[in-house]
């Protein structure tokens, strides 16, 4: 007999309403739910096949500990005890301040909200953030700073397709979000302007009135300079009830964001309806993660500095985060390896989980309840599909049982119980705690706050806007590429719809045939800071003068940018274009 | 083909004599959405009446499932065991599809069982036995009569068991099958012969039925067929569809006709198991080769491909009849709205250039 059990989709987040199907506790497949208002009855590929990450042979079977260079399975009696007793020997010889908490978008805004009591509380640690430090942080940073925080929901994805102009940063935004993607052309279908900025496309798809060839962070400054944009694009952007998306995951930095929405401000002169705005993300709960708090005061360490300070943290604590893949840099990397105690709790075998001392199964999201964030600021229930397999533990227990035995007890509270917590400490979220509309299909929207504050500034003029010598040089963000994503690779469908990136140079197939280049042929490209040589790969969709690298081969980057830049808001660091000049070898 | 009355009072007690002998499959609903389930007491009347309500999935998936294990295997040692899981191979009865639905398990059967018998299809497959309900009034998307999926099926052409129409209190039951009879045969006191002018009076619901659908972009079948199979369509006409294609598979999953699949291995320890996945050509693996090359790379070439498969005579002359039934439901799952009627009022509308070529 098929069971059909509705719930939210845990790929990205849009959080798409579906039926997951399953027989006998085996998820056999998924379809939409029609009433849903994200996904109306259509879901895109990652939704149409999630069944098969549901049933990954790569799960963590058991809990282990490491037992000289391999590991050993154990009991959670003994893998809880020795967390504890390595948590509590921390403290002891280094004090709370040795010790940090990774919580995770790929978490309940439910055990989001735990960890990060379980940290302050029974830790008395400051230093709590999220792989999202180095993508997303940076967006909802920006958002926070220019609406005043907490922002609630800046739009929704069914709205966009009433908006009369559309600006679309980054072509992924409409790919890879189909939802949204959806809404976009009906939008065009209804009559609406929608203008691209991608610098990394050398064209536009029909549905696009113009395209922008800028990076949001040269974008608000071409804006400006009204003589290099057309007055048609720039009366489209100064329409009442623009629709402003972009994926979040490739804000770099935070102030470039801030200046658009300063700039599309001023442009559209409002004083009360500001744009819908969609924050996309390849994670499902950005959103739910950042607004529970997964993130450093001003006197705790984030994620970047917790790994770059040699008198930073002793041991981590990481949950539902492969962070060994999503770390950007190989010296933070080998950093994570040289800590003195690494606990992942998580569900698939990752990298990550390699390098842990200690390793706790926890259950999917789909054999999960609790809550989401979706990229609307829509708190969302998830509903278990799936029984979760008997030897892994939630993360509610698991930190009520490491609260106890390091001798701070945490209450143990029930999702619902921690839904009423939340509705009256965490900002924004006092809806949280009515069940009965958590429960409707359209679940809890939370309050928007669109006021723009005095936090947005204007762009500068165009000194910061770089020439080209001969080519721009631009690292394409894959900290959350779906092709390193877990459920991605546990899927036969999916996985080879994602193949990885290699590490080759694509450059346009018109600037390969001027430099004679054959696909594979090596060249050497120089910036400022150095030289690095790679095969370049021609493709038809490249700008002329633009060379693109997935920005996780982040030695490649060093070599050519040096340390990159620092986002002084967030304290994460991205690599601006680059002018650069190519040879043959 | 013979004819019964079927009193719509005495609906319910013939359901109960088929549970007794089988499992019943009915359109059921979960919160909003429809779903063909197993019966547990007497059918939702709503689903059985003359009016088009269709489930998002096409009941194909209850002969080819949306995933299947193949095979499992173990070891111990040197010896190796293999398990061929035990279908649901029980006779089952299904209430309520639609004409459309009945055409589209035709054409599954026609390619899982003429040039190869597909053993865990036809398992299922034989042990069905279909009670069609013919669509006296189509829904928004339906475009059957374009398509000739319906709204009622027709005895001399179409394969079926029964089929119902609904006739206000009553129904006319079409038996076109054996199997069919054994069904009729469960109670045979509760169907009497039909009255002279009942041929006549069903005959006039199908003009009607017909009549309502919009002529609006549906109609233009032909031309779309005519200019597929002569390769006339402009190749922007295809970038531009591809545009709004996303590459989710919507469309090939909801299609009663679409069949292709995938296999996926999953092996853990020293057991495992292999089992086959709806695919779809929209993907861009799915014709991906090892070396990396894609013949169709981009999504307007995958988007020519699916159609040309859909529509051309080619195919028609292979397969018997386009590869559209006209439910509508790709209509539902796409999220480019670039389903099938808006592809063929594409295509017509399209200046193909070269006029000689059709």
């Amino acid at each position: 007999m098929i069971k059909n059990t509705p719930t939210i989709c845990s790929f990205c987040s849009n959080g798409c309403g579906m039926f997951v199907r399953s027989r006998g506790g085996e998820a056999i497949g998924v379809i939409p739910l029609t009433g849903h208002p994200v996904g109306e009855g259509r879901l895109c590929h990652r939704g149409w096949n999630r069944y098969q990450n549901l049933r990954s042979v790569n799960r963590i079977d058991r809990p282990r500990i490491r037992d000289g260079s391999g590991f050993k399975e154990v009991s959670w009696e003994k893998a809880l005890q020795k967390t504890a007793d390595r948590i509590r020997g921390l403290l002891d010889r280094y004090g709370p301040e040795s010790i940090g908490v990774i919580g995770s978008p790929w978490l309940t805004n439910e055990d989001n909200f735990r960890l990060s009591r379980f940290c302050i509380h029974v830790l008395s640690s400051k230093n709590l953030d999220g792989s999202f430090r180095f993508a997303g942080a940076s967006a909802l940073t920006a958002l926070g700073s220019a609406f005043s925080y907490p922002f609630g929901s800046l739009g929704t994805i069914p709205r966009l397709k009433e908006c009369p102009s559309i600006l679309v940063v980054g072509g992924d935004s409409h790919r890879d979000f189909s939802p949204v993607g959806s809404r976009i052309i009906q939008a065009f279908l209804r009559g609406s302007k929608v203008v691209l900025a991608d610098a990394t496309v050398a064209r536009k798809e029909h549905f696009y009135a113009a395209h922008l060839p800028y990076t949001l962070q040269q974008l608000p400054i071409a804006l400006a300079e009204k003589s290099d944009i057309l007055d048609d694009v720039q009366q489209c952007l100064s329409h009442k009830g623009l629709g402003l998306v972009f994926v979040a995951d490739q804000v770099h930095p935070a102030s470039s964001l801030i200046s658009l929405l300063g700039l599309l401000s001023r442009l559209s002169n409002l004083e009360d309806s500001f744009p819908e705005i969609l924050p996309l993300s390849r994670a499902p709960n950005l959103r739910g993660a950042w607004d529970m708090e997964i993130r450093p005061d001003e006197e705790g360490l984030n994620l970047h500095e917790m790994l770059e300070r040699d008198d930073g943290i002793k041991g981590i604590l990481i949950f539902a985060d492969d962070l060994l893949t999503h770390l950007p840099s190989e010296p933070l990397v080998e950093r994570l390896k040289s800590l003195e105690f690494v606990l992942v709790a998580d569900r698939f075998n990752t990298e990550t989980c390699r390098i842990a001392h200690c390793v706790l199964p926890l259950p999917l999201l789909a054999e999960s309840e609790g809550t989401m964030t979706n990229c609307e600021g829509r708190v969302q229930k998830l509903r278990s599909a799936l029984p979760p397999p008997a030897e892994t533990r939630s993360v509610q227990k698991i930190l009520s049982d490491l609260s106890q035995k390091v001798g701070s007890p945490l209450p143990d509270h029930v999702d619902f119980e921690v839904r009423k917590e939340m509705s009256r400490c965490v900002p924004g979220y006092q809806q949280v705690s009515d069940e009965s509309a958590l429960d409707s299909l359209p679940g809890v929207l939370l309050p928007g706050e669109k006021q723009l504050s005095a936090g947005a500034v204007f762009p500068e003029s165009a000194s910061s806007s770089s020439k080209s010598e001969t080519f721009t040089f631009v690292a394409i963000d894959t900290l959350y590429g779906w092709n390193r994503n877990q459920m991605i690779l546990e899927s036969p469908v999916l996985a080879i719809e994602y193949p990885l990136d290699p590490m080759t140079l694509c450059i346009s197939a018109a600037d390969a045939r001027a430099l004679k280049l054959r696909m594979g042929e090596t060249v050497t490209v120089r910036s400022k800071e150095g030289e690095v040589r790679l095969p370049v790969q021609p493709n038809e969709d490249v700008p002329v003068g633009m060379i693109l690298l997935a920005s996780h081969w982040k030695d490649v980057l060093d070599r050519l940018a040096g340390k990159g830049s620092v986002d002084t808001l967030t304290g994460s660091v991205y690599y601006p274009a680059l002018s650069v000049t190519v040879e043959k070898i | 083909m013979n004819q019964y009355v079927l009193l719509k009072t005495d609906l319910n007690r013939w359901v109960e004599m088929a549970r007794k002998k089988y499992r019943v499959y009915a359109p059921e609903r979960v919160q909003e959405d429809i779903f063909f389930a197993p019966l547990l007491g007497p059918p939702e009347s709503e689903f059985l009446t003359g009016l088009a309500v269709l489930p998002y999935l096409p009941p194909k998936d209850l002969v080819f499932p949306q995933s299947e294990i193949l095979f499992s295997y173990s070891r111990e040692g040197e010896k190796i065991a293999l398990t061929v899981p035990d279908q649901e191979t029980e006779a089952s009865v299904l209430l309520g599809i639609r004409s459309c639905d009945t055409v589209g398990i035709s054409w599954m059967d026609k390619f899982f069982r003429e040039n190869f018998n597909d053993t865990y299809y036809g398992r299922r497959r034989d042990n069905l036995i279909t009670v069609t309900i013919a669509c006296n009034r189509p829904i928004k998307n339906c475009f059957c009569v374009c398509c000739e999926g319906g709204p009622f099926l027709d005895p001399g052409k179409n394969s079926f068991d029964l089929q119902l129409i609904d006739m206000n209190d009553r129904y006319l039951v079409e038996c076109n099958s054996d199997q069919g009879e054994t069904l009729i045969n469960l109670d045979p006191a509760l169907f009497s012969a039909p009255p002279p002018d009942m041929e006549a009076m069903r005959n006039r619901l199908e003009e009607e039925a017909r009549s309502m659908f919009l002529p609006e972009p549906t109609s233009y079948m032909g031309t779309a067929i005519r200019r597929i199979t002569a390769d006339s369509v402009p190749s922007e006409v295809w970038t531009e569809l591809g545009e709004r294609c996303f590459d989710d598979g919507g469309c090939t999953f909801v299609c009663p006709c679409c069949s292709c699949f995938g296999v996926g291995y999953l092996a853990h320890g020293s057991g495992g198991c292999h089992y086959r996945f709806w695919d779809s050509c929209d993907y861009s693996g799915f014709t991906r080769e090892v070396s990396g090359h894609n013949p169709r790379g981009e999504k307007g070439e995958r988007f020519k491909r699916r159609f040309f498969h859909k529509l051309s005579y080619q195919y028609v002359k292979k397969d018997g009849r386009i590869g559209c039934v006209g439910c509508g439901r790709c209509i539902t799952a796409c999220p480019g709205e670039v389903g099938m009627p808006t592809v063929v009022e594409t295509i017509r509308r399209s200046d193909t250039g070269d006029s000689s070529k059709e």
